[in-house]
C-alpha cells in the first residue's frame, strides 16, 4: 500500500489553493499553445519556463507539467474545426475530426475528443503511479556506463524515427552536443570555446536556444508556410449544429478503443525518441486494422477520432517514466522539462522518488487533477479556443517574439542570451525548412553534459576500456534493447504512415 | 541558399574540430581522459556527416525553392525580430515593445490602424505588469531614457 499512501501524500500537497490556481492556469496556457498552429508543447514549455521562476517549484512543475499535457488538448480542436492540427501529435486527429465536423458532428467530436483525452491521460498517470517506482527500483543498479549508454539509447531512437532524413537528424545531434562542450570542463577547469568570453564560462545555457529554436523558429517557418495570410475563414461553425452531444452509439462504439489506445500510446511514450506523434499514428492504423468499419476510417468514423487522441496523451504520461526515473528525457517536451527541474536544483532519477517524495508524488497527483480540469475546461471553453483560433496569425507573430525576447532576458537579465536567442529563432527556421530536427538539437544539448561526464567517469572506472559496456549485465541489458529499437522502430513508424497515408487518401 | 546552409554547416565543424584538436588535450596528465576527448570525436564526425549531407544536396537538384513572397515575408518579420532586439539594448523592454509592434503591426496588419494601436500600448503594459509587478522578473533595461 506504499504507493497508495504516497499518491494520498502527493494529493494533500497538490490541492492548496495557489497550487489548483497554478494547475489551471497551466492547463489554460497549454491548451492555448496547443490550438494555435505551429506551437507544440515543446514551444509553449520552452517560452513559459522563465515566467515560472518567482513560484515555488512544485507549483511551477504543476503548471508546466500542465501545459505539457494541456497542449495535446487543445491541438486537436483545431484538427477537427480547421483541418489544421495544432501540433505534429493531433495529426491524426484530423483524418476522421474534420470529415465528422464537415458531416454537422463537430460537437459530438469536441466532447469525444476531450473525453478520449481524458480517458488516455487518466490512464497513463495511473499506469505512471504503479510502474514508475519499479521504473526507480529497476534503475538503482545502475552506474555511470549505463547512464551513457541511456543517453545514446535516447538519441538513437530519435535519430531513427526521423527516417529518411536520419543524417540531418545526426548533424543535428552533433550541434547540440557541440554547443554542450562550451564553458569550462569541471574535471580540468580548463575553458572550452568560450574565446575569452565571461559569460560563456558556465556554458551556452539550454533556455535561449530552446526558445528560440521552438519559439521564433517555429514563427518565423510559419509565416513562410504563409500562415499568417491564411486565416481561419475555413472553421467549421460548431454552435450552429443541432447536436452538441454525443449519441450512446458513440460512447459505446469506442468504450474498447480507448482502453486498448490509452495503453499503446503509454508503451510507445515510454520508448525514448518515440512520443505522442508515432503513438497517435500507430493507434489509428492499429484501430482501423481491428475495427469492423475499418473502411469508414478517413471519412468521419468516432472510433477513428477517438484511437489517436487518447494515443497522444497517454503517451505524454508514459514519456514521464524515463524522464522521473531515469532522468533521460524522451523528447523535445521532456527535455524542457528536464531543464526546469534541474534549474531548481532538483536531479531526476533512480533515486529522485526517494530523495523527493513531495516533488514526485505532488507532480503525479496534479496530474490527476489535471487531466479532470481538462476535461471541463475543453468542453465548456470552447468558445473561448475559437476566438484564439480566430486571432491572425499577422498579430499574434509579433507578440510572439515579445514574449520570446522578454521571457529569456527575464532568466539571467542578459543581453548575450536574448541576442543568442534571436540568433537560434534564425538557425531553427533553417533548419526546420532543410529537414534538420531541432527537437534532436535540444534534446542533445540537454544529454550531451551528462553523457559526457558518465562517459568519462566509465572510463576511470574501468582504466579505460570499453568492454566494461558488455561486462556489466544492466549494460547489456540497455545495448540490447536499443539494438531492439533501432530495428523495431522504423518499421513501426512506416506501418503508422503507410495506414495513415490511406486515410488521408480515404477522406479526399 | 541550401547548399550555402551546408557550407556554414561545414564550416563551423571544421572550425570547431580545429579548436577540439590544436587546444584541446585528448588525455589529462593523470591519464584520464582530456577536455578534448568528447570535442574531437564530436568534430569529426560533424565534418564526415556533413560532408555525406552535402554531397546529397548537391546531387539531389529536386529540392523545392519558396517563392519569393515566402521569403519576403519572412525575411521582414526577421529583419523587425533583430530591429526589436537593438530596440531592446537601447530603449529597454517596454518603450523597446511598444516601438516594435507599432512599427510590425503596421506592416503585417495592414488598414487597421486603430486596432494596431490598441495592441501596440496594451500588450506591452500586459507584459511589463506580468513580467515586473506580478513576477518580479527582470525586463531590459534602457541605454537611453526616453524623456516620456
Amino acid at each position: 500500500m506504499d504507493i497508495f499512501s504516497d499518491l494520498v501524500m502527493g494529493l494533500t500537497i497538490a490541492i492548496s489553493p495557489i497550487n489548483i490556481l497554478y494547475l489551471l492556469i497551466g492547463a489554460v496556457v497549454g491548451m492555448i499553445v496547443g490550438v494555435i498552429p505551429g506551437f507544440g508543447p515543446s514551444a509553449g514549455l520552452a517560452i513559459l519556463l522563465p515566467v515560472t521562476f518567482g513560484m515555488d517549484p512544485i507549483g511551477a512543475i504543476m503548471m508546466l507539467a500542465a501545459i505539457y499535457y494541456g497542449a495535446m488538448y487543445g491541438g486537436t480542436i483545431t484538427s477537427i474545426l480547421l483541418n489544421t492540427p495544432g501540433e505534429s501529435a493531433t495529426v491524426a486527429s484530423t483524418f476522421d475530426g474534420f470529415p465528422l465536423a464537415k458531416q454537422g458532428r463537430a460537437g459530438p467530436a469536441l466532447v469525444m475528443q476531450a473525453v478520449a483525452s481524458f480517458v488516455g491521460g487518466t490512464v497513463g498517470v495511473i499506469l505512471i503511479t504503479i510502474l514508475a517506482p519499479m521504473f526507480a527500483q529497476v534503475s538503482r543498479s545502475f552506474g555511470p556506463p549505463e547512464y551513457f549508454l541511456l543517453a545514446l539509447m535516447g538519441m538513437l531512437t530519435l535519430i531513427v524515427m526521423i527516417g529518411a532524413q536520419w543524417k540531418l537528424g545526426v548533424i543535428s545531434a552533433l550541434i547540440g552536443f557541440a554547443l554542450g562542450t562550451v564553458g569550462v570542463d569541471l574535471e580540468t577547469g580548463q575553458s572550452r570555446y568560450t574565446f575569452g568570453s565571461a559569460e560563456l564560462i558556465g556554458g551556452i545555457y539550454f533556455i535561449p536556444i530552446a526558445i528560440g529554436l521552438f519559439g521564433l523558429g517555429e514563427l518565423f517557418y510559419a509565416f513562410y508556410s504563409g500562415l499568417h495570410k491564411t486565416g481561419s475563414g475555413g472553421i467549421v461553425e460548431y454552435d450552429k449544429e443541432e447536436r452538441f452531444w454525443p449519441t450512446a452509439q458513440d460512447w459505446l462504439s469506442t468504450r474498447i478503443t480507448m482502453l486498448r489506445c490509452s495503453v499503446l500510446g503509454f508503451v510507445v511514450g515510454v520508448i525514448p525518441g518515440a512520443g505522442a506523434t508515432i503513438a497517435s499514428l500507430m493507434a489509428y492504423s492499429t484501430e482501423r486494422s481491428l475495427s469492423k468499419n475499418g473502411d469508414n476510417f478517413g471519412k468521419g468514423e468516432m472510433a477513428g477520432l477517438v484511437a489517436p487522441e487518447t494515443a497522444n496523451n497517454a503517451a505524454s504520461s508514459g514519456a514521464m517514466i524515463p524522464l522521473l526515473t531515469l532522468g533521460i528525457p524522451g523528447s523535445a517536451s521532456t527535455a524542457v522539462l528536464l531543464a526546469a527541474f534541474l534549474l531548481w536544483g532538483l536531479r531526476p532519477g533512480p533515486l529522485f522518488m526517494e530523495q523527493n517524495p513531495e516533488f514526485a508524488w505532488g507532480l503525479i497527483a496534479s496530474m490527476y487533477l489535471g487531466n479532470m480540469a481538462l476535461l471541463a475546461i475543453s468542453i465548456f471553453a470552447i468558445p473561448l479556443f475559437v476566438q484564439i483560433i480566430k486571432v491572425p496569425y499577422r498579430v499574434l507573430g509579433p507578440c510572439v517574439v515579445v514574449v520570446c525576447a522578454l521571457g529569456t532576458f527575464s532568466v539571467h537579465a542578459s543581453f548575450v542570451e536574448t541576442f543568442l536567442m534571436f540568433g537560434a529563432g534564425i538557425v531553427g527556421f533553417f533548419m526546420r525548412l532543410y529537414g534538420f530536427s531541432a527537437a534532436a538539437l535540444v534534446l542533445a544539448l540537454v544529454l550531451g553534459p551528462l553523457a559526457e561526464e558518465a562517459l568519462r567517469q566509465t572510463m576511470t572506472i574501468s582504466r579505460g576500456s570499453f568492454a566494461i559496456f558488455v561486462e556489466r549485465p544492466p549494460s547489456l541489458w540497455i545495448i540490447a534493447i536499443t539494438i531492439a529499437l533501432v530495428v523495431l522502430l522504423p518499421l513501426l513508424n512506416r506501418f503508422g504512415n503507410s495506414s495513415s497515408g490511406k486515410a488521408e487518401k480515404a477522406g479526399q | 541558399m541550401r547548399i550555402a546552409f551546408f557550407v556554414a554547416l561545414l564550416a563551423a565543424s571544421i572550425f570547431y574540430s580545429y579548436i577540439a584538436f590544436a587546444d584541446l588535450n585528448f588525455m589529462t596528465r593523470s591519464g584520464r581522459l582530456g577536455p578534448g576527448f568528447f570535442p574531437r570525436i564530436l568534430g569529426a564526425t560533424a565534418i564526415v556527416m556533413t560532408i555525406w549531407a552535402l554531397l546529397d544536396e548537391m546531387r539531389n537538384e529536386d529540392a523545392p525553392h519558396g517563392a519569393a513572397q515566402q521569403w519576403r515575408d519572412v525575411a521582414l518579420l526577421m529583419a523587425l525580430a533583430l530591429g526589436y532586439a537593438v530596440l531592446l539594448r537601447l530603449f529597454g523592454g517596454l518603450v523597446a515593445t511598444v516601438i516594435f509592434l507599432a512599427v510590425a503591426l503596421s506592416l503585417l496588419n495592414r488598414g487597421k490602424p486603430l486596432k494596431n494601436a490598441l495592441i501596440s500600448v496594451l500588450v506591452p503594459a500586459f507584459v511589463y505588469l506580468l513580467f515586473d509587478r506580478i513576477l518580479n522578473a527582470n525586463m531590459p533595461p534602457a541605454l537611453i531614457d526616453l524623456p516620456i
